[in-house]
């Protein structure tokens, strides 16, 4: 009896066949309660009449709610825009899971419709000289000839994760100072929420780099240290509805289509 | 005019509103009460921006106190909201506490910390257009802080006197004020050349003066009226006043009175049947009559509310109210209530270029308008205002703060409004205009102030003052 056959030998196979269900049962139970919860506070009000500046103004006014906080925060906070919205965000932690290639091998195997990613080649490899998966591949060094085209300098598992990780721990840097400043907002739990993903990023390059280089991994390291790494996300999934990450898959998107429907729709500001 | 003496209505109504007012002590039933109302008035808008902050600060150096000090950052003083709610209203702060900062106040340096972060906040909403979710922490602030800071008797007296005066209707039994009013009148009959057009039923517009309108503008009430007459519009004024500065009680969070006071109003402004009610004031009364009303009511009026920049535009526009254009080196300043929480962001901009050729806009403007600092009743705060306000009520400005507590606390936050309101001053430096035309009696006082203070030699204008001098 091995792993294949999805019994629990190990961390790995434990995260990926087992605890798996539990953190996609978790997280469904807390996206029902939160998602619930703002139903049924919701009330029934009469709006006043709705200045009409035209449709033109609605789209512009969609687009500015979007970007004008990014704006403003290049303006007014350059370092935590390179290092939280830049560094964390859109070239680090959101690339990296929905299109590092062994991401997508991951989510295509329990979700198919996944595979459209790599079957349109949006996929960025693991590193821009090679795209082998594992230690078991034959290591080919050569360019890897994807999509991004020379993006692919940039566009790599090697690049994001470091940019992730030079994000991820400059926003705990940030809480630390903050809260050295007696700033009341910050939060214990903070330093779990970005610990853990600092711990996920730590473990899945470490994974994903087990080959090259001075770092060599047997199996069995390998196999633990990627299922630590599959392990932590599950737990961050698990955490999403239930802590600020909940703001990924709901708050985000409420909070801005509610903003831009009150000020600019109903209120007409241009 | 004489100092008059207090009256007997005046002194009641100090009594009745000191009996509420402590600064001192910790009033844990009233707390206990004051947080229920508030959690049973939440909603899901609410719950979101009370839920959904990330504590990433980006709305930090939107807010014109984070330049006094970094722990006046939107998202610090809407913390302590959310400390309350995380403990009364979720279940994970119940079980894990302090590790999820969820805890209720439990002593006076608490509540003195709520009070504090209530007025360190002029609800300008400059924190919502700048938070990447959409979060309005001014109306956290605002809204749940500030009645809780009130209900559990921590509110400036002069605020809380203003908000009986007008829920009483007691301006009208205040000799003073009346005289005031009375004068304005007389003045605009003068200036009209005829007798004024007071109390007609089913007029087009409906020109609601408020008492502080002519407390603090009576030339853009004189304005107002010109361009009214000169357009040939049909028109009407109420021949008392009909509130003071409707809602008052807003600016102290108290939204079940503030919702009756809309009440009230409508029924009054109803019973002369007008098609559209101009306002004067864009401050908090804007947005209150304009967009708030429906709620308050349960139902849409039945007539119209504009302010009357919208009603300037939209004569300019027909060609009804000519304009003698000027070369004055004149610019905008965005009223927070009236541009981003009103919308009206576009019409002042067309008025002023067609009154003058020097107009400009400032480098913040429309939704970035800087915040003159002074909103949420913080321009309330200050000696001068007591001292004036004292001498109108026949009483002496220490009758007006409850205790030494207060008095420090105003100093205090006067001493933080002039920093706050420099980052404005420095907008209008750059701009080079002269005059600065707005719509607010507390933007033109604090932006009147601020530019004393800062050494900037400039005139501040009601757009219906300005306006008016403009006809042709
Ligand atoms: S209110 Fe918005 S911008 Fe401010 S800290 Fe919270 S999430 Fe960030
Ligand atoms: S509403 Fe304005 S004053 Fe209040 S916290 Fe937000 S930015 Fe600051």
């Amino acid at each position: 009896m091995g792993y294949l056959g999805g019994s629990v030998t190990d961390v790995y196979s434990f995260a990926v066949y087992y605890f798996f269900w539990v953190a996609i049962a978790v997280f469904a139970f807390g996206a029902v309660y939160r998602i619930a919860k703002m139903v049924l506070f919701w009330r029934r009000v009469v709006k006043a009449e709705p200045r009409n500046r035209g449709v033109g103004a609605w789209i512009i006014g969609l687009i500015r709610t979007f970007v004008d906080p990014i704006i403003f925060s290049i303006k007014t906070k350059p370092h935590d825009f390179l290092a939280g919205m830049v560094a964390l965000h859109l070239v680090g932690v959101i690339p990296l899971i929905f299109l590092l290639a062994h991401h997508v091998a991951f989510f295509a195997y329990w979700f198919s419709p996944y595979k459209i990613i790599a079957e349109t080649g949006l996929w960025i490899p693991l590193s821009v000289t090679t795209s082998t998966l594992t230690i078991t591949s034959p290591i080919e060094v050569k360019f890897v000839d994807s999509i991004w085209g020379p993006l692919t300098v940039v566009l790599n598992g090697d690049v994001l994760a470091i940019l992730a990780i030079l994000g991820t721990a400059f926003k705990i840097g940030t809480k630390v100072m903050e809260q050295i400043h007696g700033l009341r907002h910050v939060r214990w739990s903070d330093y779990f929420s970005l610990g853990l993903l600092l711990f996920i990023l730590l473990t899945g390059y470490m994974a994903a780099r087990h080959s090259t280089g001075t770092v060599t991994m047997d199996v069995g390291t390998y196999r633990t240290v990627l299922g630590l790494h599959i392990l932590g996300a599950e737990v961050l999934l698990m955490l999403l509805p239930f802590s600020k990450y909940w703001h990924i898959v709901f708050g985000y998107w409420y909070g801005k289509l509610h903003e831009w429907y009150d000020l600019r729709v109903q209120k007409g500001l241009v | 005019m004489e100092q008059m003496a207090p009256s007997p209505a005046v002194k009641q109504l100090l009594e009745e509103v000191k009996r509420n007012i402590s600064w001192e002590g910790f009033p844990a039933d009233k707390l206990e009460k004051a947080l229920a109302e508030a959690l049973s008035a939440l909603d899901s808008v609410k719950l979101h921006f009370l839920e959904n902050c990330v504590g990433c600060a980006a709305c930090a150096p939107a807010c014109p106190y984070y330049y006094v000090s970094e722990k006046y950052g939107p998202v610090e003083k809407a913390e302590l909201a959310r400390y309350m709610y995380r403990k009364e209203g979720t279940i994970l702060g119940k079980l894990l506490g302090p590790l999820l900062n969820a805890k209720k106040p439990q002593s006076e340096k608490d509540l003195d910390e709520i009070v504090e972060a209530v007025y360190r906040c002029t609800n300008c909403g400059a924190c919502y257009v700048s938070c990447p979710f959409g979060i309005d922490s001014g109306l956290i602030i605002k809204g749940i802080l500030g009645s809780i800071a009130t209900k559990t008797g921590r509110a400036p007296t002069l605020i809380a006197v203003f908000d009986v005066i007008e829920r009483k209707k007691l301006f009208l039994e205040i000799p003073s004020f009346m005289y005031i009013w009375n004068e304005v009148m007389k003045k605009a009959e003068q200036a009209l050349g005829k007798p004024l057009p007071f109390d007609k039923k089913g007029a087009e517009y409906f020109l609601l003066v408020n008492m502080a309108d002519a407390m603090f503008y009576p030339d853009a009430v004189i304005g107002a009226m010109r361009a009214l007459d000169r357009a040939g519009l049909d028109w009407t004024l109420p021949s008392k006043p009909l509130a003071f500065r409707p809602p008052i009680a807003a600016v102290i969070g108290l939204q079940k009175q503030a919702k009756e006071m809309i009440k009230i109003l409508d029924e009054d402004i109803s019973k002369y049947e007008p098609k559209n009610v101009v306002l004067l004031d864009g401050g908090f009364v804007y947005p209150w009559l304009r967009f708030q009303m429906p709620k308050a009511l349960g139902r849409r009026p039945s007539y119209r509310v504009l302010h009357i920049v919208e009603l300037f535009e939209k004569l300019i526009k027909e060609g009804k109210l000519k304009l003698r254009q000027t070369d004055d080196k004149v610019t905008w300043h965005d009223p927070c209530q009236l541009a981003r929480r009103g919308g009206v962001t576009e019409e002042p901009n067309f008025v002023l270029s067609a009154a003058s050729k020097g107009f400009r806009k400032l480098p913040h403007h429309g939704a970035e308008s800087y915040c003159c600092g002074g909103g949420g009743g913080i321009g309330c705060m200050n000696m001068e205002m007591l001292e004036q306000m004292g001498k109108l009520l026949g009483v002496s400005s220490k009758d007006l703060v409850a205790s030494d507590k207060e008095l420090e606390f105003i100093k205090k936050t006067a001493e933080h409004w002039s920093i706050a309101v420099k980052r404005k001053i420095d907008d209008v430096k750059k701009s080079g205009a002269e005059i600065v035309v707005t719509a607010c009696p507390v933007c033109m006082h604090s932006i009147a102030g601020g530019s004393q203070l800062y050494g900037l030699k400039i005139q501040v204008r009601h757009i219906a003052a300005y306006i008016g001098e403009h006809i042709e």
